[in-house]
């Protein structure tokens, strides 16, 4: 088993509320964070300098999404809308109505062509980024969407609710292929698809995350021993050769698990408050990490086990 | 990815139903290689390229000052190639970074173009069809930079030695040979390298001037549109290399199936195989219906189904290159996407819950109720657990049908066709260009 010996490098400080969402962009060059005072904020993730400050939303945002060229950043905010930001122009390039409540998670899919929400509202909606257009309406859940993504090839999205139920869809034609559920039924708050999209990472609000294979419906590994029970908590794969996930805890500390054998293998601490937003680099061994109010900093990690 | 939940046994089938249509004011519309665009041609001499994810248009190519004749992508889909009445051909690289997209390459000719199309492995090859009926083989690449003429030597017992006119030119799969329709039904058969002809075929029992050419993607199979109202299916023969001294193949190829439409006898604009090559479709010529004919060519090529698009008369049709979807165009303009819609299956709405296709007897297992001590059901569960998962490697689906044939370096003609290759490298993407206009 290879450890990690991940070191705080950088302390970030800028946003005056709580921070809900980090997201490295896919070149690895930039982080974005966005938080309940209404910013975007776009950091430089190797010196840590702040780049750019996006200001437009009305009510706080919960999360931000880049499309895969990193030309552009979505954010899902309170105020019901997602805007779209041009990166080269560093403004607003698109303001995406529709959602009835609080919009709160987002993603592209690999073409960037299409986005897709979740909200308070209980729907999921596919948007034709380039027209601001509603393409798709799904009456996906019965209670708040917090998690939603496409697979690695854009055919399937997957979406999770706060009624505890993981669902797959086809992404053409809205069709719903796939439902999930642990016996107990806990809050979903967070899914993802692996890199090769054959499995699905769903953080629960019974302090556990699961990788379920979805084509067996089966639960193949499960990791234990943070504290979730009351946030919607990110956990992430590792993009390089390590193999582990990260996830936030509302004991202040992030847990980072081997991918394979399930155990703890490091424990970062430093914050103080609940880790919300949490970031996996894309090709190196680096975690950004941010919580709530009591602690407005953003920590960016860097792993210095010296093996890569 | 979404293939194996929705069907995972189901091979390609025909589509049966419109999913959506595109308000394109086209004249044609052509799904690109991979299925992700459709480029449609218009009267006004402007190409439209849509998306049919979003089901929008992405790119106007703005060129031609008459009508677009023909339009083709290459492999990858970053060139595009538009053939006009205004006697030019544009080739276009949508992965330029402006819109409207620049033009990559205009080829200037000396008649009306009828049609046009890149040479499967290398977009600098193009192959264009003249309204006079001419064929010429273009090649852009500096090393053969040429403009040849596909001329059928003169045999000289014809009368007067008058060569028919040249109606239809299309690239076989492999690009090693061109197939040219004449307008006197006969096929004639160049190699694209040396540019010589290889082969004469009459048709047997004759068969009126020909009007289009569809290949499977095999390449060994050939299905063509003649002046008779009638669609032939022929197996390619082998075609040995050119003679140097100018001698060719003369033969007589005699269909393995005739396709029409014993009722009504109706002609064909254009017909298309599925990308298995098990169906084929054909677009029937009413003036007052869109009815496009479904063969199952696995079946002894039996009719299978008509499709019935509505009023707009039909002009043209295109099969998808990887799924059962084809697109028609109408006479008004527009582009019908057809699908074969799978069935809503609302057990996937509800957890561990599986349907069964009949009435199964339920019987109780032996151990089903009996209740397991939890540690050891949770040993258990830990256990398994201890497999080790792959999140990495992507499977690939076998599905989808291969493009290209790969050359080994020892074909000549592939060999020839791979030098000083384009830049249309898979995984270019096209730019996202956000819509102005507010909403």
């Amino acid at each position: 088993m290879s450890g990690t010996n991940f070191k705080p490098k950088y302390i970030l400080s800028g946003h005056s509320k709580s921070i809900s969402s980090l997201k490295f962009s896919p070149d690895g060059s930039l982080l974005a964070s966005s938080g309940a005072d209404k910013l975007v904020k776009l950091w430089d993730a190797h010196t840590g300098e702040i780049l750019r400050t996006l200001e437009g939303h009305t009510e706080g945002i919960s999360d931000v999404a880049w499309s895969s060229d990193g030309e552009f950043l979505a954010s899902a905010s309170d105020d019901k809308t997602i805007k779209i930001w041009s990166m080269e122009l560093g403004t607003e390039a698109k303001t995406l109505l529709g959602h009835t409540n609080f919009v709160f998670c987002l993603n592209y899919n690999p073409h960037s062509n299409i986005l897709v929400s979740g909200g308070f509202d209980e729907t999921v909606r596919v948007w034709d980024v380039a027209r601001g257009k509603s393409l798709k309406v799904l009456p996906a859940h019965s209670d708040p969407v917090t998690s939603v993504g496409f697979s690695h090839d854009g055919t399937l999205i997957v979406s999770c609710a706060m009624d505890g139920l993981i669902r797959i869809w086809d992404a053409d034609s809205g069709q719903c292929l796939k439902t999930l559920v642990d016996d107990d039924n806990p809050i979903c708050s967070h899914v993802k698809f692996s890199p090769n999209s054959r499995f699905v990472l769903v953080s629960t609000q019974d302090s556990t995350i699961r990788l379920w294979n979805y084509h067996t419906s089966r639960c193949v590994k499960t990791y234990t021993g943070h504290t979730n029970r009351t946030y919607c908590i990110p956990a992430c794969f590792s993009g390089t050769k390590h193999k582990y996930i990260v996830s936030g805890s509302e004991d202040n500390k992030i847990y980072i698990w081997d991918l394979q054998t399930r155990k703890i293998i490091q424990v970062l601490e430093g914050h103080r408050d609940v880790i919300l937003a949490l970031a996996t680099h894309p090709s190196e061994d680096i975690i950004a990490s941010a919580s709530m109010e009591k602690d407005l900093n953003i920590r960016i990690w860097y792993n210095e086990s010296g093996e890569t | 990815m979404n293939e194996f939940l929705i069907s995972p046994f189901s091979a390609i089938t025909h589509p049966t139903t419109v999913q959506t249509s595109l308000y394109a004011y086209g004249s044609f519309a052509k799904f690109d290689p991979s299925g992700r665009y459709i480029g449609v041609g218009r009267f006004d001499g402007v190409a439209s390229i849509w998306d049919l994810e979003t089901r929008a248009a992405i790119r106007f190519l703005d060129g031609h000052v008459k009508t677009v004749t023909s339009l083709d992508w290459s492999r990858n889909s970053r060139y595009v190639l538009t053939s006009s009445k205004d006697w030019n051909v544009i080739v276009w690289d949508l992965a330029a970074l402006w819109d409207p997209p620049q033009r990559y390459a205009t080829i200037r000719c000396d008649a009306p173009v009828s049609s046009a199309s890149f040479h499967p492995r290398n977009s600098q090859i193009v192959l264009a069809l003249l309204s006079t009926g001419e064929v010429y083989l273009i090649d852009l690449r500096k090393t053969y930079r040429s403009r040849v003429e596909l001329v059928e030597p003169d045999d000289g017992d014809e009368e007067g030695g008058r060569r028919s006119a040249m109606t239809v030119a299309r690239f076989d799969p492999s690009g090693k040979h061109v197939f040219i329709g004449t307008h006197s039904g006969s096929i004639l058969v160049f190699s694209t390298r040396t540019k010589a002809m290889v082969a004469r075929h009459r048709i047997a029992g004759g068969a009126g001037s020909l009007k289009g050419f569809d290949f499977a993607k095999s390449g060994r199979r050939l299905v063509t549109n003649s002046s008779d109202r009638t669609l032939r299916q022929f197996i390619v023969p082998q075609y040995p290399h050119p003679d140097p001294d100018g001698s060719f193949l003369e033969t007589e190829l005699e269909p393995t199936h005739r396709f029409s439409d014993p009722i009504n006898k109706t002609a064909w604009h254009t017909m298309s195989y599925s990308p298995d090559g098990e169906w084929l479709a054909g677009g029937a010529a009413d003036p007052a219906t869109h009815k496009i004919y479904i063969w199952d060519i696995s079946n002894d090529g039996q009719f299978a189904s008509t499709l019935d698009g509505g009023r707009e008369p039909l002009a043209y049709l295109h099969w998808h290159p990887s799924k059962s979807s084809i697109a028609s165009t109408t006479k008004q303009g527009n582009v019908l996407i057809w699908h074969s819609p799978n069935p809503e299956r609302w057990g996937a709405f509800a957890g561990g819950f599986e349907e069964v296709d009949e009435n199964v007897e339920y019987e109780e297992k032996e151990d089903e109720f009996d209740i397991e001590d939890e540690e050891e059901t949770l040993k258990r569960k830990m256990k398994a657990e201890e497999e080790e998962v792959d999140i990495d490697t992507v499977i690939e689906e076998t599905s989808r049908p291969q493009n290209l044939i790969v050359s080994n370096g020892d074909d000549e003609d592939l060999a020839w066709a791979d030098e000083d290759p384009d830049e249309d490298a898979a995984g270019w993407t096209m730019k996202i260009i956000m819509d102005d206009e507010e909403m």
